[in-house]
């Protein structure tokens, strides 16, 4: 595309030491179902550039939408005029970006069925079903259908001769039933978190059972016991809420950029700082991260990241010690490491790509364990599923996580169901607590799309995943 | 296409029973800086075209950026096929007609003539001050135009045009960490030196901190964390998520639900607050009282549940809180000893029914004992249920602009409710 040229050349003209343009079209559409009431059904495209100029050790960025080869030559000039100012405030000669060589490649995200050749009619035929079966449940007073799918079109050339064309797609669907009861509300969701698929996931996933489970068993909620004063008990944690507790207590820790201190003044800043690489006990030995952006199926997943830097697989934690970042080409040179691990991405085109987390999971336990010998190993704990309140302080260490759904363990079974509980712990406390991994069979993937981070602030989205794993002596107890 | 020009063109085209057309224009140059040294630096324009229709009671969107004739014909296209093919709503309700607005000011010259070379500036200040101490700053300087158009096929036709300034600076050395920001539609209301002072007077009141045990204990809320603390409350506060018994404001409409020294309202009166002259598709605003010294007196209701219920429907544009003009010094003398902090982090709802959330302090956390400062203390993990917290107001202070449509004062609370703390 001409376009590429044009603002590679204009900025070179102008004596950048390093530009790229990123054409970017971005397709979604999200149906908003409360009860049978479509409050929401949107198809919103956006289509525009970000040209990325980096000049006397610092970056400049502008973006448009207006494509003409005027306008695109005047948005790489003012890239280039906006690098000029940042470059008076730096320190010392600036920054540096690792060294990358040039690629051309095309990638798309493997679909069977395209999940915008599906009709309206048909998703909301589907949503209405799954509504329905909810609300047929005496005591379910809500039904919530949210539905996002969405596709985005990268083109992407560099002044290092990089020129990719890459597509990537997610479906998500996220069905919630909330049960009124004697004075209380509780709610059940559904929500693997969406993935790099098509329209055949849906099919696979039968969301009308999954609509009965959920409105069962928010009714069983919202008419359990609390679990009273907290104390120090075992939990056993399903994969999809381990997912989030992975994002918020390792993920976040490990992106380089964080570690830096770039992002001190709003999402934070990381304990997990470079003189602990390679000695510090991040978790118990039987503990593997996995940042991995060639996942099948994952947010993150893709040929490239928004450096032109390739897909890529490394341990950030192997056998309970921290071992590495995920970085991007600025940051990576900052505490001197040769290349980036590929992990600079931007959620639209007017948006500068920054440090994300990968795609990033807990390894699975090598010995066969099931979850059931799992919980006939405890004799006394609390097993959650599912992902609940979420808190965690901006270094990273402190942290609140509740669930989604609870039981009480007595003596190897699951013997009450619970409601409100919450864990409180921190880092390294947590993860080195960990002493029970279940094997490959019960490993599952959750994604998140939501992610926020950066100034002005951009929603990320990565995979995490995990088989169930169990936890010793952690503070658990119920809300007030 | 201009903006009239697409309007015209929907006008003409759109084939729909009922369609409403909203347009924004945003104008943005962002320099974010860390470390003391700028990392980010963004400039550009946007535009967003939205267009909802109906034919009967089923609905369809189409949002595009793109203002060529064939763009606004696709995005024609896109939202009545979806209404073609939807199902019909059972909420539906048709756009809004024509009305009066309320005159307001949501534009700053000085906002608009702001250079860029001039916010380089101020974060160079920035960084210079915070060299002296010496301490790491990190922050984002940033400003913003926006138009907004919001047009109906019923009549209602509406702008807005506002601006946004914001300044935000984070000064860190060792242990010591804390955060000033100022965030307005105005920058002639914006003094870097008087920011400054306040972020070394918090910077360096902050050295060598205690180990302070969480216990149940009076605090000081600053502003930013009286902001955090109300805003995610009101984020419960729907009248429909009331009536269906989700939520803690169930059958609690016209009671003393809240402390009788809490009140919360929404107010086109108050000139430096961001006030949209209308809401919902074409709902004029107006003078809303949430709570009146404790009374639950409104919760925000969407035009559906307003008929429904034959209330009518309101919407949270902006939020004041007054507050009795008490200074921390006359706090801190009235609780005794407490705690000061500065602000919140990472605030979750724990459950919805009770109305309980969690959260962090952040930017530093000062105890005081006899009515006087003694040391800076760890950051500390709560969990509070904020209707309940507000009937522990003991005093408050003078309402500060703590971003753009939030006014609020610092409060003194009794007996808040720390569960943990963290290691810094």
């Amino acid at each position: 595309m001409k376009y590429l040229d044009i603002a590679i050349e204009t900025a070179l003209a102008q004596g950048a030491g390093y530009a790229d343009i990123r054409i970017q079209r971005d397709t979604s559409q999200v149906i908003y179902l409360l009860n049978r009431s479509i409050k929401y059904a949107v198809n919103d495209v956006e289509h525009g550039y970000g040209i990325r100029v980096f000049k006397g050790g610092a970056w400049g960025f502008a973006h448009c939408n207006r494509f003409d080869d005027r306008t695109v030559a005047d948005t790489a000039r003012r890239a280039c005029e906006i690098a000029a100012l940042s470059a008076k405030v730096k320190k010392g000669a600036g920054l540096t970006l690792a060294p990358e060589r040039s690629y051309i490649a095309t990638y798309k995200t493997p679909v069977a069925i395209d999940p915008f050749d599906i009709s309206m009619r048909e998703k909301v035929d589907l949503m209405l079903e799954v509504n329905r079966t909810m609300l047929n449940y005496d005591g379910i007073r809500q039904a919530v259908f949210y539905l996002i799918i969405h596709k985005c079109e990268k083109l992407f050339a560099s002044t290092l001769g990089t020129r990719l064309d890459l597509t990537t797609q997610l479906v998500d669907p996220m069905i919630t039933a909330t049960a009124v009861w004697e004075g209380d509300s509780q709610s059940r969701t559904f929500d693997e978190g969406g993935r790099a698929t098509g329209w055949e996931w849906i099919q696979a996933l039968d969301l009308t059972d999954k609509a009965k489970q959920i409105a069962e068993e928010a009714l069983i909620k919202v008419k359990a016991d609390t679990l009273g004063e907290e104390q120090r008990r075992t939990l056993i944690l399903d994969p999809n809420h381990l997912g989030l507790t992975m994002h918020e207590s390792v993920g976040h820790p490990t992106e380089l950029d964080r570690v830096l201190g770039w992002e001190a003044d709003f999402a934070g800043i990381s304990f997990a700082t470079p003189e602990k690489l390679g000695n510090y006990q991040y978790g118990s030995p039987i503990v593997n991260f996995m940042g991995d952006n060639t996942l099948a199926e994952g947010l993150a997943t893709n040929a490239f990241d928004d450096d032109g830097v390739p897909a890529q697989k490394w341990f950030i934690i192997k056998d309970g010690i921290l071992k590495e970042y995920g970085s991007t080409r600025d940051t990576a040179p900052q505490i001197g490491l040769a290349h980036s691990r590929g992990c600079n991405r931007a959620t639209s085109y007017y948006n500068m790509p920054i440090n994300r987390i990968p795609n990033l999971y807990l390894q699975p336990g090598k010995e066969p364990l099931t979850p059931a010998e799992m919980i006939a190993a405890t004799d006394d704990g609390v097993y959650i599923q599912g992902r609940g309140s979420f808190s965690i302080d901006q270094h990273r260490i402190n942290f609140q996580f509740g669930g989604d759904f609870f039981w009480e363990i007595k003596d190897g079974k699951l013997v009450r169901p619970l409601k409100k509980v919450l864990y409180k712990s921190c880092n390294p406390e947590f993860w080195n607590a960990c002493d029970a991994i279940c094997d490959e069979r019960f490993f599952r993937p959750f994604g998140v799309i939501n992610c926020g981070k950066g100034q002005p602030g951009q929603t990320g989205r990565m995979t995490h995943g995990a088989a169930p794993a169990r936890f010793r002596n952690i503070r658990v107890g119920g809300s007030q | 296409m201009n903006a009239q020009q697409i309007l015209e063109y929907i006008k003409q085209h759109c084939t729909a029973d009922d369609w409403t057309i909203t347009i924004n224009e945003k104008d943005s140059h962002e320099t974010r800086f860390a470390q003391n040294s700028i990392t980010q630096h963004i400039a550009g324009s946007n535009i967003e075209v939205a267009l909802q229709v109906s034919f009967g009671d089923k609905t369809g969107v189409g949002n595009i950026n793109q203002t060529d004739a064939e763009s606004i014909k696709n995005l024609i296209e896109t939202a009545e096929t979806m209404a073609k093919l939807n199902q019909p709503d059972p909420e539906f309700m048709p756009s809004c007609p024509a009305a009066d607005l309320p005159q307001v000011l949501n534009r700053s010259e000085a906002t608009l003539q702001l250079a860029p070379q001039e916010m380089v500036e101020l974060v160079r200040q920035s960084i210079a001050n915070g060299e002296k101490h010496p301490a790491q700053v990190s922050g984002m300087t940033e400003k913003h135009r926006y138009y907004s158009i919001l047009c109906t096929s019923n009549g209602f036709y509406g702008e807005c045009e506002s601006t946004e300034f914001g300044h935000s600076m984070t000064m860190k050395k060792d242990a010591v960490e804390t955060k000033v920001a100022y965030s307005g539609k105005d920058y002639a209301r914006f003094d870097l030196n008087q920011w400054l002072d306040q972020l070394n007077s918090q910077f360096n009141s902050l050295s060598a901190p205690h180990v302070f045990e969480p216990e149940r204990i009076a605090v000081i809320l600053r502003p930013a964390a009286v902001q955090e603390f109300i805003g995610y409350m009101g984020w419960m506060m729907s009248r429909r998520y009331a009536d269906e018994g989700i939520t803690p404001y169930t059958d609690k409409l016209g009671t003393d639900f809240f402390g009788s020294n809490f009140s919360m309202v929404s107010t086109l009166k108050d000139d430096e607050l961001y006030a949209s002259p209308y809401f919902h598709g074409g709902i004029p605003s107006v003078e809303f009282d949430w709570v009146k010294r404790g009374s639950l007196f409104t919760l925000p209701t969407d035009r559906f549940w307003a008929k429904k219920t034959g209330s009518s429907p309101s919407t949270s544009y902006n939020l004041f809180i007054p507050g009795d003009g008490v200074s921390e010094e006359e706090m801190m003398k009235k609780a005794g000893r407490g705690i000061i902090i500065n602000n919140f982090w990472y605030i979750r709802t724990v459950d919805m029914k009770s109305g309980e959330f969690t959260g962090m302090t952040r930017d530093g956390v000062l105890y005081f004992e006899d009515g006087i400062i003694r040391h800076a203390i760890n950051n500390l993990r709560w969990n509070e249920i904020p209707h309940e917290a507000t009937r522990r107001i003991l005093a408050s202070g003078v309402p500060i602009l703590t971003s753009p449509d939030t006014k609020v004062p610092a409060m003194l609370i009794a007996d808040f409710n720390f569960v943990d703390k963290t290691d810094f």
